[in-house]
């Protein structure tokens, strides 16, 4: 074992209910229970009884008082009684008068044996006194005192029952250790009120057995215990278990540590807060002092109403609080129920998400935004606090009142948030509530350096002994704030319940939307797909029939009725290219489209050809500058383009010579095309709904045309997260520009 | 010997197809089927097709927008049989939306013709595809 492993955790490995000796101002004997044969004895019995324990064990419990004033069979008598009341319980302590000296007989069975101890006998006149004591003890339970009152009664009461002349109560910490938070001494000792004592001056094996036995008695730390022999027929691995003994004896590293002090004997009442050590009642005495029986009995019973009364006021406190937060968290649960914002539920209604704990900040990530309330880091901070909590295994809640000893930036912000409860909403989105509790810094006194609890001994020993100094040793305790309570936590993840409930709720509707949405979409295509076939096509008879009759028959019609059929055939010519513009319309808002760069310039000599070929009669020019290539869905591009060129071949029909000008120019992150015409132009003033379905300019009104082609352009630019607008003057032509990112997602 | 196989279940289209063959004045031999099953039957020489000694056409003009069994159907089992896996197919149909357009070649069209919704122009597409697959057009499927 190397020196830098060594602490006093190692008293955790001492098996301290198994020492195999006794404390020497009393004797035992256990025997088994059917045969009463003798099992183990103290070595001091010969003491008691004259005869050596070694011839004990073996035989029957007669052979006890053999060599005694004492008819062999008086025990086996008192021990059958005990047997045909199954219970051992009442009869302690039985008076037993030995040698003509009275002794106080207790008996309990364990773990299959029975254990007889014998131990002095006190003063009797104590008793009434006692009595008085125990029913002062329960009217001041019963009247509601604070709780600081009743610890410093119930060490006064305790040090008169027992005559110590230290009585202090040790209250534990979460991390074990001690804290002494009442105390009644003589006025000549050095007061130990206030004090800290690090959790390994009560190791955990002796915390367990402080639950099991609540009264442990040391006599004398200086008296040589007694060992215990055992049957030679008894096998060596089931040592005598003497965890319900009254007599057992103490490690010798407590006993050693008690010298330290200057103690010469003790005694310990456990405290007990919901089946949990919730502190001790310790005595002191600087000279050996024995308790009796009687006297232990009603000191327990002083500390057993102290208990039940620290459940009892604990309780009610949680109770209180308890009601407070459910009060409040209802509140919360209708405030979101009944709008659709959480944030605003949460943080801008007459209740709030920090009324719920007693913590003096709260903050709120969600849906990316950071809402405050009370005193809380700043915005950034929040943020990082968040990652870093993404970081850590919270599922549900995490709660800390040492936030910076988890999370060293947490320093920077310890006066509003050393200590942090938070509920996870959701790890993924990063959406967290968040509580906060400032620093509290105190000053703990210690009972010595609780960094330094061991000495190591001069000669090398491994063996540890426990520190000889207990002059109070100062700390500062930063980076911490007041714990979180139960009450506290609970309401929180019954909070963080409601919201999440809330949340999903509006997902679901979210989800419901997207759905009817989707049917939408769906039915829209039928619906296309109806308008593309099913409307079209008798269309395309009424054209076809008008046309076979003004061919076959036009010949016998007067000049009125050629023209009617002509205004058939135009119309329907006119609602053939409406239908066909609405088609291309919709279609490029939902087709799939596939991203790759385009080469420009194949693309725009196509479409100068195809309008070229269609402007044949006039005189039309089309000036393709730089090309830069776009990237994008070529069948849109190429549609955006034909749109655009068709538009300005429409309105320059007029112009003695059409002239049309497309140029590019490429940027760091965008490229720019230009479509420049000498056509007709518009006042920009009425030009707002330019790129609206079916809107078309006063002055476009000559021209052909169904108002889809703009509409058309600008769905296929917003897919491409592009951008058009235009410049233009009445009959000074028209502009247009377009603008294209250089990656497109 | 068959020019031409029309599948066409509007009656309307099918008479303005039938007034234009007989405005070309070229003797142009026809058939229209109005229905994608029977259209099946006819090439796969199946059903009241089967005992008829019926020659393959020299092209099958088919309309995609079929109530039942489906333009694209239709082509699909032609070209999963041997006897009309190379028959010169051209989809005649209304619908000018890609999709249909991808679909049909992906089925197995030779060719693809939109239905320009004028008797003029229908004349004229006529005319155009008469003269190409009728006559300039040479042919693997017929033994």
């Amino acid at each position: 074992m190397s020196l830098l492993t060594v602490d006093l955790t190692n008293c955790d490995r001492e098996p301290i209910h198994i020492l195999g000796h006794i404390q020497s101002h009393g004797y035992l004997i256990a025997i088994q229970p059917d045969t009463y044969s003798i099992v183990h004895a103290s070595e001091n019995i010969v003491d008691l009884v004259n005869t050596p324990a070694s011839q004990l064990v073996g035989q029957s419990v007669n052979a006890l008082l053999a060599n005694t004033d004492l008819a062999e069979n008086v025990l086996v008598e008192l021990l059958n009684v005990g047997k045909r009341n199954d219970s051992w319980e009442t009869m302690n302590p039985h008076r037993f008068t030995l040698n003509g000296k009275v002794w106080n007989l207790i008996i309990h069975q364990h773990q299959e044996l029975l254990l007889l101890e014998w131990e002095p006998t006190g003063d009797d006149r104590n008793a009434v006194m006692n009595q008085q004591l125990i029913a002062q003890a329960l009217t001041e339970v019963q009247a509601s005192r604070t709780l600081s009152d009743l610890l410093q009664n119930t060490a006064q009461r305790i040090k008169t029952i027992i005559g110590y002349d230290r009585v202090m109560v040790y209250r534990f910490s979460a991390d074990w250790h001690g804290h002494v938070v009442a105390e009644a001494k003589d006025d000549h000792l050095e007061p130990f009120l206030g004090l800290h004592y690090p959790a390994s001056d009560i190791p955990r094996q002796a915390r367990e057995l402080y639950k099991i036995n609540l009264v442990r008695l040391i006599a004398n730390v200086d008296s040589t215990p007694s060992p215990i022999l055992s049957d030679p027929d008894w096998s060596e691995d089931q040592p005598l278990d003497l965890t319900h003994s009254v007599l057992r004896a103490v490690s010798p590293v407590h006993i050693e540590y008690l010298k330290n002090m200057g103690v010469q004997a003790s005694m310990s009442i456990s405290l007990l807060y919901r089946g949990e050590l919730w502190g001790l009642i310790s005595c002191h005495n600087t000279t050996p002092r024995f308790v009796d029986f009687q006297a232990r009995q009603t000191a327990k019973f002083v500390s057993q109403l102290l208990s039940a009364a620290l459940e009892f006021r604990k309780d009610e406190e949680d109770k209180t609080n308890l009601l407070q937060y459910t009060q409040i968290g209802q509140r919360l649960h209708e405030q979101l129920l009944l709008g659709d914002d959480v944030a605003r539920a949460l943080t801008k209604s007459s209740v709030t998400a920090l009324d719920v704990t007693e913590a003096t900040g709260a903050a709120l990530l969600f849906n990316d935004k950071v809402y405050r309330l009370g005193e809380t880091p700043d915005e950034s901070a929040l943020r990082s606090l968040a990652v870093w909590l993404g970081t850590t295994d919270i599922e549900t809640f995490l709660q800390t009142n040492q936030l910076p000893a988890r999370y060293s930036p947490a320093e920077h912000f310890r006066e509003v948030g050393a200590g942090i409860l938070a509920i996870a909403l959701s790890k993924e989105l990063n959406e967290y509530l968040i509580w906060f509790k400032p620093e509290q810094v105190q000053q703990v006194t210690w009972a010595g350096n609780p960094n330094k609890p061991v000495t190591v001994d001069n000669d090398g020993q491994q063996r540890l002994t426990p520190r000889k100094s207990f002059d109070a040793w100062t700390e500062i305790v930063r980076n911490t704030s007041e714990s979180w309570n139960e009450a506290e936590i609970g309401s929180v993840v019954k909070l963080r319940e409601d919201i999440l409930q809330v949340i999903t709720k509006q997902a679901n509707e979210v989800r419901l939307l997207n759905q009817r949405l989707q049917v939408a979409y769906e039915e829209l295509d039928a619906f296309s797909y109806t308008v593309s076939h099913d409307l079209r096509t008798p269309l395309s008879s009424i054209r076809c029939y008008s046309e076979i009759i003004q061919e076959e028959y036009g010949q016998e019609f007067n000049e009125d009725a050629r023209e009617l059929f002509q205004k058939i055939t135009e119309s329907t010519e006119r609602m053939q290219r409406l239908i066909r513009h609405i088609l291309y319309y919709s279609r490029m808002g939902r087709t799939d489209y596939s991203i790759q760069p385009i080469e420009m310039k194949p693309l725009l000599q196509n479409i100068r050809e195809e309008l070229l070929i269609a402007n044949k009669d006039r005189s039309v020019r089309i000036d393709i500058g730089d090309t830069p290539s776009i990237t994008g869905d070529p069948t849109m591009i190429h549609q955006v383009f034909s749109n655009l060129l068709s538009n300005s071949a429409k309105y320059t029909q007029r112009a003695p010579e059409a002239v049309i000008q497309v140029n590019g120019q490429q940027t760091d992150d965008e490229v720019v095309y230009s479509v420049v015409d000498n056509g007709i132009g518009f006042d920009m003033k009425h030009a707002g709904k330019m790129f609206d379905l079916f809107k078309r300019l006063e002055n476009a009104r000559e021209f052909e045309g169904t108002g889809v082609g703009l509409a058309i352009v600008k769905r296929i630019i917003n897919r491409h997260q592009g951008k058009i607008w235009f410049h233009s003057e009445p009959n000074r032509g028209t502009t247009f520009t377009l603008s294209f990112p250089v990656t497109t997602h | 010997m068959l020019d031409i196989l029309y599948v066409e279940d509007n009656p309307n289209d099918a008479d303005i197809f039938s007034r234009l063959i007989r405005k070309m004045d070229r003797p142009i031999t026809y058939t229209v089927i109005n229905s994608g099953s029977e259209a099946v039957d006819y090439l796969a020489g199946q059903g009241r097709y089967s005992t008829q000694s019926n020659e393959l056409p020299k092209l099958v003009l088919m309309d995609l927008n079929l109530n039942g069994l489906s333009g694209f159907e239709v082509i699909q089992q032609a070209r999963s049989i041997d006897r009309t896996r190379f028959v010169p197919i051209v989809a005649f149909s209304t619908s000018d939306s890609p999709h249909d357009i991808q679909s049909a070649y992906k089925a197995g069209v030779n060719a693809y013709v939109v239905k320009p919704g004028s008797y003029q122009a229908t004349g004229s597409v006529i005319g155009k595809l008469c003269d190409f697959w009728l006559e300039n057009n040479a042919r693997i499927d017929h033994r």
